[in-house]
């Protein structure tokens, strides 16, 4: 399919499906609310290093925390730097740290579930316990380790919240499958002799994909907030890149001078930006829950 | 399979999984970059003395030796019964038993986690019920929001705040440690500091004790809560639709009756799968958490370490983790089982 | 109905929430106001006994009613709380701090700032430094009376106090001091537990002689004129051989001879040591009642608690709120800086010791070319980090040498700050510019080891980048992992600190090409090849070792000179900045001196 055809394709189907959901009470409006969240803030960040005042990284050591005022409307740093600045280009790192790390827990976690729940015996007994295994392993502190295995950067970042999370979408693709392959006409397809690797893409896989994407959203929402608390611990980028994550842990130290804002801000981006997601999870999970169809 | 089968199996499959964590501990910190035996000497060490200090590490080993020497003193029970915790070595850093160190940080961990699950539990029962008794008003709504919004706060920055307000601009309660350095705390009994205040008809230093603990838990607490009322909210919605309720309130019985002795008891299971799956997420954010609030439990205690790469240190922390988590889990599907008549597996 | 139950329930909780913090707001405020108690305090201590009938008086009160209640109980609280405190409000210092001892309190092992401190306040050394000195270089008779040495300055001989008692009353003699140093030296080679302090007294004495029963003589392996200033370093504890064993490190928890206050000879004895996980919860210090100097007056408060605070924001609201007499180490420069503005405490400002100095690896490209070493010094630009990133707290530092030592000197500044055309008109030579930048990466230490090396690092690779021609990668690593890069020599320029183990010169001026910071300078290669006869290095070594054997501060002074300015050439390591030292008190408390040493001496403190 050519480009435009593939876009019209999703269009028609996004504008309806977005229209329709707003029919669908008060679960389609946090799906829709959500989404508007999340385009925004990816919107500025991408847009961000062009409209920003000033450039985020410049010290200034007559500028050091600043109030908000007209010219620094969200204040000045510990080092004179500009918040606003700093607001609209930090965003970038938690965004790719936590898209990349949906994306590698996706791509290992359920194909990881599907196979081991449909294949089942020692092999899913097997991969259960190492899964459990992993669970039971404190997330911070496989981060922390793989942070300093492999050094510090975006990629290591997402790697170490991925290791933690991926646990979670093998648990919940694992019961799914295990109730949707007893289904009658998954059956029907075993008897007729179909392939396992179809029964599971063209069958299983397609009924799964709801709570997947739930699992994602809450996921990168998750995913967010880790990155957020590893850079806490000490564990972000380095200090020449603008990132909320930073200026959430290095504000700290300058609450009880008195400089609220250079926590305040990031920290508020943060949790919109969490939010934006757990609304879309929790909204779709709702409108994809039978048991609550009055 | 009945309910005793499948308790004897449950415990037993935890077994491997425990193993598997400690193998994992193992192997990982002995990949990490950063040499124990080097974080000791400042400046050049020579050879007889890195030498030395290997071996008083005992990395000198080949690391067969080591793993099993390392599971073998898990296992010693007569250390066990002569110290109270289990042999988990000596720490690479200050050569005190590790077992000592953590079984002196745990409580400290246990406490924040018990306060916090309280607090979770009745703001999120509470909340969930109430707003399902109310369906699609603004109560709802709100609390909806409440838990939704609660879930997306980072729980250093909901802490943060907390501290500004109470601890900075109000100065009504302590932004940090368990108690008020200018007190001595509570001698130990079980280490958690309110217990033991009050075990020891010591009423000042409950308060103390209560005032340091109310920040942190409020904290991890609302946090965790979030989830609570979603999770009541949604089963009591359901458990309200069926028939056996409809037939309860034709039967005349009280509203509040209907509500909590009929759909809230249905209703709890999920919720205590939910409790357990909160604990180890509690857990988790308890180093969070104990940072923030410089809270000296085992989540500060395993951050520490690892910058000592104290391997013996961090494996022991690791495991009670992963231990505690594996027993609340344990204990929940259990108890699941034997409320829920028709899982059997 | 039963809505209207659950907004009753509601509110009564909501009604019952109120009520219980005003009462623990209340409590604060009048448990906080210990100023009111000191009258109560005189009868208190006679009426100690009476707690448990105070007990049972609570008991009866509480019957009384909720108001009373709250009354009594913090009227209890009030007592209770100078009880616990156990002393009169006057001999006893509270001292707040963020340090923790990291491992022991035996001389022989303890290398941790705070683990010297408590050794000062509890053990006794041969010599000390005074209490202000400006160089370090004063030394008084503290467990010696008097010394000589001979010309060459390889043996020195000490007389020593007479009717000095360690703690449990055993007599002080030459015997003990000869025990201690061969204890020290014998605990280096292979230590069954643990890394012997770093001083290396193997490689400086040969060994102690007892003379007389007053009277050792040091015999030394070289000519070496700070030896005194190693005397008074905390490694030079004169320990207890009863409570010392010759091969074996006291531990800390679990071992009664790490605390026990026999080991040493000082003016006070540790009375308390909690730690909890590894760190320290309570350290209590008590006079010594066979302290030797007693009759001067000293220590002048009887006893000193230390309190544990995790944080610097954390220590700073305990020094606001007044919950400590005093805080040292650490508060961060915005917090002090705030506090002066304060009129409720004073800030007490002193002399640094503590250093940050730029190191570059020389054993490959880019630099080991020189001119490119001293064109990125010279671009580099101290005053904006100590304006910015210290606030003026810190000091541009042009020497290894800090300030008001011996030796210092303002070498470095003959390649300026910032000094752009001498960085480019270098780099050009050496085949950079505008359109061929120089590029390296530039590493910090991560996890805290040094105070703001994150911010450090930023400003640097600004100065850096702002010359036009430089391109800096910033990379960051946690301590051990930053240990580890240094020896594995993959860190193209790193920033490292040092803190002195004695106040001389001689414990700096090496840094330029200490081996173990890894920077290869005196393996320099040239044309591919190592060379271990590197010219400059071999001349500073020759000036250094010139230094260090004779007392003559005049000649040692322009040595050290000398070796800043081949330094200066060679930028393998370059000085940026000298920190300051602050203490905070609530007044009133006098004798404290912050001197180049960083030691608190507490027996001089008093209120």
């Amino acid at each position: 399919m050519t480009k435009t055809k593939v876009k019209r394709s999703i269009l028609a189907r996004l504008i309806p499906g977005l229209t329709s959901l707003t029919k669908r009470g008060p679960s389609g409006w946090m799906v829709i609310l959500g989404i508007i969240i999340v385009t925004a803030m990816v919107v500025v960040t991408v847009i961000g290093p062009w409209i920003a005042p000033h450039d985020p990284a410049k010290t200034n050591a007559h500028l050091i925390r600043k109030p908000p005022s007209f010219q620094f409307p969200m204040g000045t740093t510990h080092l004179g730097q500009d918040m606003l600045s700093r607001i609209l280009c930090g965003g970038s790192i938690m965004l790719q740290v936590s898209a990349l790390s949906v994306l590698v827990c996706f791509l290992i976690g359920v194909p990881l579930g599907l196979f081991s729940s449909y294949v089942g015996g020692i092999f899913d007994k097997v991969s259960s316990l190492v899964i459990d295994a992993i669970y039971a392993f404190p997330g911070l502190v496989i981060a922390i380790a793989i942070s300093a295995m492999l050094g510090r950067g975006v990629v290591n970042m997402a790697l170490s919240i991925a290791v933690v999370y991926i646990p979670s979408y093998f648990r919940v693709v694992r019961s799914q499958v295990l109730s949707i392959k007893e289904l009658t006409y998954v059956e029907a397809a075993r008897g007729i002799g179909a392939k396992w690797y179809t029964i599971l893409f063209r069958y299983v896989f397609p009924n799964v994909i709801p709570s997947i994407v739930v699992v994602a959203t809450i996921n990168f929402a998750d995913a967010i907030l880790t990155a957020a608390g590893l850079t806490f611990i000490g564990l972000g980028v380095t200090i020449d890149i603008p990132d909320w994550g930073r200026d959430l842990t290095s504000g700290w130290q300058y609450l009880s001078s008195g400089a609220w804002w250079i926590i305040t801000f990031p920290g508020l981006m943060v949790i919109l930006l969490a939010l934006g997601f757990t609304l879309i999870g929790e909204g779709l999970s709702e409108l994809l829950n039978p048991k609550l169809q009055r | 399979m009945g309910l005793r089968s499948y308790i004897i199996t449950r415990i037993l499959l935890t077994i491997p999984t425990l193993l598997l964590l400690l193998s994992m501990v193992f192997l990982i910190m002995r990949v990490l970059p950063g040499d124990p035996v080097a974080l000791h000497f400042e400046k050049k060490a020579t050879p007889e003395q890195m030498e030395s200090m290997r071996r008083a590490l005992g990395l000198d080993k080949p690391l067969w030796t080591q793993y099993i020497e390392y599971l073998w003193g898990l296992v010693d029970i007569g250390y066990f019964w002569e110290h109270g915790y289990p042999n988990l070595g000596k720490s690479m850093q200050t050569f005190e038993e590790v077992g000592g160190q953590i079984f002196s940080a745990f409580p400290a961990t246990l406490e924040l986690a018990i306060y916090s699950m309280i607090i979770a539990t009745i703001i999120g029962i509470l909340l969930g019920v109430v707003s399902s008794k109310s369906y699609n008003s603004i109560p709802d709504h709100l609390i909806r929001g409440f838990g939704t919004v609660s879930y997306a706060v980072p729980i250093f920055f909901l802490g943060i705040v907390f501290q500004l307000i109470f601890g900075v601009y109000l100065r009504w309660l302590p932004t940090g440690l368990r108690i008020n350095p200018a007190v001595d705390p509570p001698a130990t009994i079980t280490g958690l500091y309110t217990i033991d205040s009050l075990l020891q008809g010591n009423l000042f230093k409950f308060f103390e004790s209560l005032k340091a603990l109310l920040l942190p838990s409020l904290t991890l607490g609302i946090i965790l809560s979030g989830m609570f009322v979603r999770m009541t909210r949604t089963n009591m919605l359901e458990t309200l639709r069926l028939d056996f309720v409809t037939a309860a309130k034709a039967r005349g019985l009280k509203e509040s009756t209907v509500t909590y002795a009929y759909a809230l008891r249905n209703a709890f299971l999920p919720i205590l799968t939910i409790m357990g799956l909160q604990f180890a997420i509690l857990l988790a954010g308890a180093i969070l958490t104990e940072r923030t609030f410089s809270w000296p439990g085992l989540g500060t205690y395993i951050v520490d370490r690892i910058n000592f790469r104290d391997y013996t240190a961090i494996q022991g922390a690791v495991v009670m983790f992963g231990l505690f988590v594996t027993l609340v889990s344990l204990v929940v599907d259990i108890l699941y089982a034997y409320l829920d008549p028709r899982i059997r597996l | 109905m039963t809505e209207k139950i659950e907004i009753a329930i509601a509110v009564l909780v909501l009604i019952g929430i109120i009520v219980s913090s005003g009462t623990m707001y209340y409590m604060t405020t009048v448990v906080g106001d210990l100023s009111t108690l000191r009258s109560d305090v005189s009868t208190l201590t006679e009426s100690v006994t009476n707690l448990t009938s105070t007990v049972s008086d609570l008991a009866s009160i509480m019957a009384e009613g909720f108001g009373e209640y709250a009354e009594a109980l913090a009227a209890l609280t009030a007592r209770l709380a100078a009880i616990e405190a156990g002393l009169a409000e006057k001999e006893t210092l509270i001292v707040g701090t963020t340090d923790s001892v990291e491992k022991t309190l035996d001389p022989a092992q303890a290398y941790d700032y705070f683990g010297w401190c408590i050794l000062q306040q509890i053990g006794g050394t041969l010599v000390s430094v005074e209490a202000g000195s400006p160089t370090g270089a004063d030394f008084l008779p503290d467990l010696a009376v008097n010394w000589s040495s001979n010309e060459d300055l390889d043996i020195w001989d000490f007389n020593l106090r007479e009717g000095v008692k360690f703690s449990d009353g055993t007599e002080f003699n030459a015997t003990h001091v000869k025990y201690s140093f061969d204890r020290a030296i014998a605990l280096i080679p292979s230590i069954p537990e643990g890394a012997p302090a770093g001083l290396g007294y193997d490689a400086i004495i040969n060994r102690t002689e007892v003379l007389d029963t007053y009277k050792v003589r040091f015999h030394l392996k070289m000519s070496f004129s700070p030896f005194l200033g190693i005397l008074a370093s905390r490694s030079s504890t004169i320990v207890n051989p009863q409570y010392a064993p010759i091969a074996q490190i006291n531990h800390t928890t679990g071992d009664p001879r790490a605390s026990t206050p026999a080991a040493f000879a000082g003016p006070y004895v540790l009375s308390k040591w909690n730690r909890v996980a590894g760190r320290d919860v309570e350290i209590k210090l008590d006079v010594n009642p066979n302290y030797w100097d007693l009759a001067s007056g000293y220590p002048k408060m009887e006893h000193v608690i230390f309190r544990f605070y995790s944080d610097a924001a954390t220590l700073r609201l305990a020094i606001e709120a007044g919950d400590v007499d005093m805080a040292y180490r650490h508060t961060s420069p915005t917090d002090v800086l705030d506090l002066e503005d304060d009129p409720n405490v004073k800030v007490w400002w002193g002399t640094g010791a503590q250093i940050q100095y730029f190191c570059f690896q020389q054993k490959r490209a880019p630099f080991n070319d020189i001119r490119v070493r001293v064109a990125v010094t010279a671009a580099l630009n101290r005053t904006a980090v100590s304006e910015t990133v210290f606030l003026g707290l810190s000091d541009p530092l042009y020497s290894i040498i800090p300030p008001s030592m011996l030796g210092h000197t303002e070498a470095f500044q003959k390649l300026g700050d910032a000094n752009y055309t001498l960085t480019t008109s270098l780099l050009a030579a050496a085949g950079y510019d505008v359109n061929n930048k120089l590029e390296f990466d530039l590493w910090y230490e991560s996890s805290g080891h040094y105070p703001q090396s994150a911010d450090q690092a930023l400003l640097y690779k600004e100065a850096l980048e702002a010359s036009g021609v430089i391109t800096v990668t910033l990379k960051s690593a946690d301590w051990a992992s930053y240990k580890q890069n240094r020896d594995d020599e993959i860190m193209d320029a790193y920033i490292y600190g040092w803190y002195p183990d004695y106040v001389d010169p001689d414990n700096y001026a090496f840094l330029y090409w200490a081996s173990w910071i890894h920077t290869n300078y005196y393996n320099e290669t040239i044309n591919g090849l190592p060379n271990p006869s590197y010219p400059a290095y071999l001349q500073q070594v020759a000036l250094y070792d010139e230094a260090r054997a004779t007392t003559n501060t005049t000649l040692r002074e322009e040595l050290y000179a000398q070796i800043d300015e081949i330094a200066v050439e060679q930028c393998s390591a370059v000085p940026l900045w000298v920190g300051s030292g602050w203490v905070v008190t609530t007044p009133p408390i006098y004798g404290v001196f912050l001197d180049i040493t960083q030691d608190m001496r507490y027996w001089l403190i008093y209120k």
